[in-house]
């Protein structure tokens, strides 16, 4: 019988041995930040910032800009973490998403009321360069790679709105749908649509003014 | 036809190159993962949090401010617009009571104000005092 009892403690009390030597989940960490402890939100921190940056640097290449927004992102989580209710484990870092892609409209959007740090027009040996890519056979495929079309890029998506790029970068560089993009920017999944349809069109005008 | 095949087809070969710009717009992982692990990244993140803290604790204030004066000037406006009322009946009836005469003032439930106009309106004459005298010193002599 003692043996029995016994056995039956060992089972019982080696799950929570095994509980607590694995990694708190984020909504752990929440749970720990709402009880101001501030180690949580510096773990939080560490765990999700690479994501904010890469976020970040779909729109902006200056490290400035990126740190400007990894910074924004976290301070608007920080106060908003009351309002997080998820309780689904990869909530978390959509919700983060979610800010940092709202971060980095809001940015977009100061930028282009201050037309002094909208991107230099695009020099003669860029329009040369992207002259030959729109000629080419198979073109796009080497655009990617070219050092010189990330300056390009800069300067040919500077001149869509921010609502345009926004919808642009969710669609071909992260990939989302146009359910997932409705969801995150609080739009109608109509009104990704027609935005995603000018955006393209504004895209093709620009380029095609070099060909 | 042939313009709408031509035009479509430059269509999508201008609808690639732009996904193509987009994606090469974007910094890659190394570049965000460099540009994340900056020095003292998180360290000011909490001086920016902690002013974004007093920032908002001082339009709390300000805002609980309005409040109390939200609830606060309506009640002096009030209370301005009786004491107004007030001072403005008393100055009214103080003016009339200028031209109110003697049978105004005596009211029956002010009895003070009867006995003074009395008081006022009764003053011996010398000949009152004379006749006064003059009884007593007959009711006297009588005895």
């Amino acid at each position: 019988m003692d043996e029995t009892t016994d056995n039956a403690d060992a089972v019982s009390i080696q799950p929570h041995t095994h509980a607590a030597a694995v990694a708190p989940t984020d909504v752990d960490l929440v749970a720990r930040v709402r009880a101001n402890d501030e180690s949580a939100f510096e773990e939080l921190f560490n765990r999700h910032r690479r994501r904010v940056a890469l976020i970040a640097g779909r729109f902006f290449r200056q490290r400035e800009q990126i740190e400007e927004i990894v910074q924004e992102t976290f301070t608007k989580a920080y106060f908003a973490l009351p309002d997080f209710s998820n309780t689904q484990e990869a909530s978390f870092a959509a919700w983060l998403a979610r800010i940092s892609f709202n971060s980095c409209y809001d940015e977009l959007r100061r930028m282009k009321r201050r037309p002094e740090s909208l991107a230099e027009g695009i020099s003669e040996e860029e329009a040369a360069w992207l002259k030959g890519r729109l000629r080419a056979d198979g073109a796009g495929d080497d655009i990617e790679a070219a050092i010189v079309s990330r300056d390009l890029a800069g300067k040919l998506l500077a001149r869509l709105s921010p609502e345009d790029r926004t919808v642009l970068v969710m669609m071909d560089v992260e990939g989302m749908s146009v359910n997932e993009i409705a969801e995150m920017k609080d739009w109608s999944a109509s009104k990704v649509k027609v935005r995603a349809h000018r955006a393209r069109a504004s895209l093709r005008r620009a380029l095609g003014k070099f060909l | 036809m042939i313009g709408k095949k031509n035009e479509r087809s430059l269509n999508e070969r201008l609808d690639r190159i732009g996904r193509a710009f987009v994606r090469a717009s974007g910094l890659n992982d190394e570049e965000a993962e460099s540009a994340a692990s900056s020095p003292f990244l998180y360290a000011r993140l909490r001086s920016r949090i902690a002013a974004e803290r007093a920032r908002r604790e001082a339009g709390e204030s300000w805002f609980a401010l309005v409040g109390v004066a939200w609830r606060t000037i309506p009640a002096m406006a009030l209370t301005t617009v009786l004491a107004v009322t007030l001072l403005w009946l008393t100055s009214t009836g103080a003016g009339s009571s200028t031209v109110f005469g003697d049978e105004s003032l005596l009211g029956a439930s002010d009895n003070g104000i009867e006995q003074v106009v009395f008081a006022d309106g009764r003053v011996l004459s010398s000949d009152d005092v004379l006749a006064t005298i003059m009884n007593e010193d007959g009711r006297e002599a009588s005895r």
